[in-house]
């Protein structure tokens, strides 16, 4: 090997910045690559997916619309992860998000007032963060793996959905479809710009991000999660229980992913429907890593993701693209930053000539 | 005689793709590397396996399409921990929702398109009494599957190269510093854990649904990862947990099919029960007290040689 | 020794460079066979990098290396072995949930039937009395019988030089002497070893020729015989030693730190739990524990700070005030401090700043969260005064625990805890790894600190640093304390005796084989 890797003495910070931005750029060109080989218009594709979004001010709102979940659960997911606590049920805290939020507004039919929003939204978070709990209470009492529950947690959220609409929560006047009835105004999340999509989600999204970042860059709360996360020997020295650490980690987390479920429902869909989980939960893994853990890092991985999920769809209807195509590209930007990450600690060195004694 | 054996062969069908998985990546855990992208490499093992049937109509080559389409993805999950020490759990991860990508979009020709299940492995002369069905009624890779789980123990407790592998998995810097190539062990052990994924995606087309459907193994990728845990990483283990899964997904089966009383219960739960099931399972095994000593040591951790 | 027969191992200019150090700088010297050669120097004088160089761990960037007179090139440890180059390192690699044969099994290149192979260690080890059982899984044995693993493992190869890395630091006395029969053993048959240690009676008690290094030069080759402890260290560590300044005549003061009754409960497969532990240290007292690694060191350590808690709250007090089930916090607030032997990842974090690491452990006696908030500015004041007054080379308060050397770091762990002016401070293996120089100033830090008036525990395995340092001493063994003496009045080899577990009731580990 012509190179060989030397360990930095510091971790390098402008390579903390520098490898996500690599890590698209990368997959932007290796997927015109791949997607040419694999006889599709890969030059399109790349052009379609991550350049008109931005390009055509129409999708922006679609953007911001896409994005406000992704920020809201990845802010919450790159908390867990920072504490090394592998939450990677979101999609089912979500759903259960979704769902405490519709059995409020369903409750609530044919009432109106100011509190059935902010109730709904309360509703949300907690069931995002009572199912988030299983996991942190079989973790923390059993030391039972947290990515399988969560995971297998999720799975099950999802049949959740489907019994509840089948058969209690359906709509009477549904013509036997498999969904909830229409929300009622005012369990309708309002929309912000008059005349577009973009909804109250989308603020909210962005505050969390920014409280989120005070906490976790200045308060004890923050440090707490860093240092169970990175060394949990000196956490416990220190005198942060990890245990507790698991649970703020789990409740956070799942209450985000929660909150995103019940702005979604009330936002975009209005009703509950058997498509509801969109793998926002998943996508959020991706957008928490390439925001580097970082909560301000997360709203620019969130945009970046969504314009891959408003591009996905551009391509299917321009160049006939499957919509799968996506998922390929999400999954590429995380294969490149995780490898890239090696240039955070590592540099590559030269190799001087071989010397006197040196490898046969 | 007749209602038990019919239910033994469903829960044998069921329960032999999450038993080749499940055993590939206890060899890999065995190594010390958690590779967490089972569900994606059997997704792509069962497009590949699939289009194998689709083109050739010949199940083995199938079978073997989807072993070397898992082992070629998991070179991907390979390279990035073992070459450039990425974390093992964010790329496995990374790996599922590749393979769910990739198998959505290379799936996507052949949607409504059936192919012909695998036959059984004996000729059905031998399969008439129903017990013998029982015995010899089964396809190739269910044979297969009890073959790998006496190699695989046969390998791990009685091989040098089984030691030198448990060696690696238990501590890689003195691996190391004896002169054993952890790397490339744990290539071996990645690559054999992806061909037995591939082959485990493979089954679903072959011997379960005849139909490509997008995320058609359906989280037995994960069930598999939880029962190696649940074994203790012991084999034999493996193959009571397995059947054990078998078992649940069969009432699944017979429940959704309506009637008895197993439709008292809505579908949705049975659906849900799998997964259930595994939350519950490694609750049981986390109280037994010996359940975590027979962990590799190293599992998880990056290899990082001071030199 | 026949002068005709060619040298054995031969090294001429090999150098190491890694980034920003040069470890090895064109060394060069020989070994005869049958020869005891020690190679002497201290942590990071560059010992280590040379053995593995001669293992074939690592490559020299240049020099050459002679084995029997001929060059050659060690590629990898599995060449080392063929050419008959055996080694026991310092921290084995042993691989604990395997059993005793198959890590044997492991170190071979042949392929041996394991009922041969069986036959084979069975008469290594009588041969040597080296008496181990083949079938027991190693995490069930002490040190020192794991230690005779690694040595069975390298005598099966009939090697010719056999590389011993500080093989002594975990063994008590006794054991040592033992170590010491099998290496003249070996020796009088003809095969040359290669002692590396910073023991200088040691040295003296076994060697014949002693290589000294510092910072990675050849300092000097002497006879050991020949030369005072006093002469090698000074060469081992260049300028003349200084002593431990005590001011005279002082008096230990009343009570502070009281530990009544302590028990663990064992945590880990691995792990020796703590077992009725009493002792009382007063204020002014450093208060000694001496013991071979892995006899409840690290339960006591993590059970004194508070990092494990029991439920009685009389087992740990302070004047009186019982401290048993307050977490490592709440122990801080009320004086109590203490440094465990890791560093990097226990002690600090590697990858955060000395200014986050300060906030570790520091932020509540010295202010540093206010509502929640940590005051960044506070944490940066002080990380600079330790950094000052314990002389810590480090760039700033901005650079990262894990970018310092082993010794830096110790001296910023030990001054952030002494300038938090602890009534009781607990240690463990303050100077474990630690250069003389920093070692000296981090005695002198725990002699001072004891002066104010705190009360001072060192869980230490080196006991010439207790017996330098401590008033008092006891012994830890299975996970239980002996009673505790003045340093004046006892013996090593009682010291020695009690570390091997030989004490009155207390049932003997079997330290002292047949």
């Amino acid at each position: 090997m012509p190179f060989r890797l030397e360990k930095r003495p510091e971790p390098s910070r402008l390579m903390q910045y520098l490898t996500p931005a690599a890590a698209v750029a990368l997959t932007m060109v290796v997927g015109a690559i791949i997607f040419s080989l694999i006889g599709y218009d890969g030059m399109g594709a790349v052009r379609e997916i991550f350049l008109t979004p931005l390009t055509n001010a129409y999708k922006w709102q679609d953007l911001g619309v896409k994005a406000a979940p992704l920020i809201i659960i990845g802010v919450g997911l790159s908390i867990a992860y920072r504490a090394n606590v592998w939450n990677i049920g979101a999609e089912g805290q979500y759903v259960v998000g979704g769902l405490a939020g519709t059995w409020v507004a369903l409750a609530t039919y044919g009432m109106s007032g100011p509190w059935i929003l902010p109730l709904m939204v309360l509703a949300g978070v907690v069931g995002g963060m009572l199912y988030a709990a299983i996991p942190a209470l079989l973790r923390t009492r059993l030391n039972v793996n947290e990515i399988l529950t969560s995971l297998m947690l999720t799975y099950a959220s999802v049949q959740l959905i489907y019994y509840l609409i089948r058969a209690p929560w359906k709509d009477p006047m549904g013509m036997g479809f498999p969904q909830t009835r229409m929300f009622a105004e005012a369990a309708r999340l309002p929309t912000i710009i008059p005349g577009t999509i973009v909804h109250l989600g989308v603020p909210i999204a962005l505050l969390v991000a920014l409280v989120a970042w005070f906490i976790m860059s200045r308060s004890v709360f923050g440090y707490q999660m860093r240092v169970v996360g990175t060394a949990p020997h000196a956490a416990r020295y220190g005198g942060f229980s990890e245990n507790r650490t698991i649970w703020l980690a789990m409740l956070v987390s799942g209450g985000l992913a929660g909150l995103a479920g019940v702005l979604e429902v009330a936002g975009p869909f209005q009703r509950m429907v058997p498509g509801f989980p969109t793998n926002y939960g998943f996508t959020a893994i991706i957008v928490a890593f390439l925001g580097r853990l970082n909560p301000l890092g997360v709203v620019f991985a969130g945009i970046v993701m969504a314009i891959t999920f408003v591009g996905g769809e551009v391509a299917q209807t321009t160049i006939g693209l499957p919509n799968a195509a996506t998922g390929i590209f999400q999954a590429m930007v995380l294969f490149f930053l995780l490898g890239g990450d090696l240039l955070v600690r590592y540099r590559l060195r030269r190799v001087a000539s071989t010397p006197a004694t040196g490898a046969a | 005689m007749e209602i038990i054996i019919p239910i033994l062969v469903t829960l044998v069908f069921a329960a032999t793709p999450i038993l080749l998985a499940a055993l590939g990546e206890l060899v890999v855990e065995k190594a010390g590397v958690l590779n967490l992208g089972v569900e994606g490499m059997m997704l792509v093992g069962a497009i590949a396996g699939f289009a194998g049937q689709f083109y050739t109509g010949n199940p083995y080559f199938a079978l073997l399409c989807g072993a070397v389409a898992g082992a070629a993805v998991s070179l991907i999950f390979g390279f990035l921990t073992l070459s450039l020490s990425a974390n093992q759990t964010a790329t496995g991860l990374a790996l599922t929702i590749f393979g769910t990508g990739f198998s959505a979009l290379a799936g996507a020709p052949f949607s409504a398109r059936p192919i012909q299940l695998m036959g059984p492995l004996f000729p059905p002369e031998l399969a008439t009494h129903p017990l013998w069905r029982g015995v010899f009624g089964y396809s190739a890779p269910v044979y297969f599957s009890f073959f790998m789980v006496f190699a695989i123990w046969y390998f791990l407790q009685k091989t040098r190269a089984g030691l030198i592998l448990r060696a690696v998995g238990e501590n890689d810097l003195s691996a190391h510093s004896i002169g054993y190539s952890v790397r490339g062990v744990r290539y071996l052990a990645v690559l054999f854990g992806g061909a037995m994924a591939g082959i485990a995606g493979a089954c679903f087309p072959l011997l379960l649904t005849p139909q490509w459907a997008e995320r058609m193994t359906a989280g037995r990728g994960w069930i598999a990862v939880a029962l190696v845990v649940f074994a203790s990483w012991r084999p034999l283990r493996l193959l009571a947990g397995a059947y054990l899964f078998g078992l649940v997904m069969t009432m699944e089966l017979y429940a959704k099919a309506g009637g008895g009383p197993l439709s008292v219960i809505p579908s949705e739960l049975w659906a849900a029960l799998p997964y259930l099931a595994t939350i519950v399972v490694l609750v049981l095994i986390s109280i037994r007290r010996d359940a975590s000593t027979n962990a590799p040591a190293c599992l998880g951790k990056p290899f990082l040689p001071s030199n | 020794m026949d002068a005709s027969m060619p040298l054995r191992l031969q090294l001429t200019g090999i150098t190491k460079r890694f980034p920003g150090v040069l470890a090895n700088d064109d060394v060069s010297f020989s070994v005869r066979p049958g020869e005891i050669h020690a190679l002497l120097g201290e942590n990071g004088a560059g010992k280590s990098t040379l053995v593995k160089m001669i293992y074939g761990i690592m490559q020299a960037d240049a020099g050459e290396i002679r084995w029997d007179g001929a060059p050659v090139v060690v590629a990898n440890p599995k060449a080392a072995r063929k050419l008959g180059i055996g080694m026991v390192f310092q921290h084995f690699s042993l691989f604990e949930a395997l059993t005793v044969l198959e890590n044997i099994a492991l170190g071979m290149d042949g392929t041996l039937k394991s009922r041969d192979l069986e036959v084979r260690v069975r008469e290594v080890m009588s041969t040597y009395g080296l008496l181990l059982d083949p079938h027991r899984t190693v995490a069930t044995l002490s040190v020192g019988e794991r230690q005779r693993i690694e040595i069975v493992r390298a005598l099966l190869l009939d090697p010719k030089l056999l590389i011993m890395d500080e093989p002594t630091s975990v063994l008590t006395p006794q054991e040592v002497e033992q170590l010491f029969e099998v290496l003249r053993k070996l020796a009088a048959q003809g095969c040359s070893i290669l002692y590396i240690s910073h023991k200088l009676h040691e040295i003296k008690a076994l060697c014949d020729t002693a290589t000294i290094l510092r910072g990675g030069k050849l300092v000097a080759t002497c006879d050991p015989k020949q030369e005072t402890s006093r002469s090698m260290a000074e060469k081992m560590i260049g300028a003349g030693l200084k002593d431990i300044v005590r001011s005279q005549g002082r008096s230990l003061g009343a009570p502070k730190l009281a530990v009544s009754r302590l028990v663990t409960s064992k945590a880990g497969h691995f792990d020796v739990p703590v077992n009725d532990v009493s002792f009382t240290v007063r204020a002014g007292e450093i208060f000694g524990v001496a013991g071979v690694a892995g006899n409840g060191q690290n339960a006591l350590l993590d059970a004194l700070s508070g990092e494990v808690l029991g439920d009685d709250k009389d087992a740990v007090s302070i004047d009186g005030y019982p401290l048993g089930l307050l977490n490592t916090t709440g122990r801080r607030k009320r004086g109590l401090c203490a440094v465990p032997e890791e560093r990097n990842g226990h002690a600090a974090v590697g990858d955060f700043t000395l200014s986050d690491n300060s906030v570790l452990t520091a932020r509540d006696r010295l202010g540093m969260v206010i509502m929640g908030l940590i005051n960044g500015g506070a944490a940066k004041t002080y990380t600079g005064k330790v950094i000052a007054d314990f002389a810590v080379k480090a760039l700033g308060p901005g650079s990262t625990a894990g970018s310092l050397s082993g010794g830096n770091l110790q001296k910023y762990i030990m001054g952030r805890e002494i300038l938090q002016r602890p009534s009781v401070l607990v240690v463990s293996q303050p100077t474990w790894g630690v250069d003389a120089g920093a070692a000296a100033a981090i005695h002198q830090a725990l002699v001072d600190l004891a002066a104010e008036g705190s009360a001072i525990v060192v869980i230490s395995q080196d006991l010439d640093e207790l017996l330098a340092l401590c008033d008092t001493l006891a012994v830890i063994n299975g996970g239980r304390l002996s009673a505790a003496q003045p340093v004046g009045e006892v013996s090593v080899e009682e010291i020695g005796l009690l570390m091997g577990g030989v004490h009155g009731a207390t049932e003997a580990r079997d330290a002292i084989p047949a």
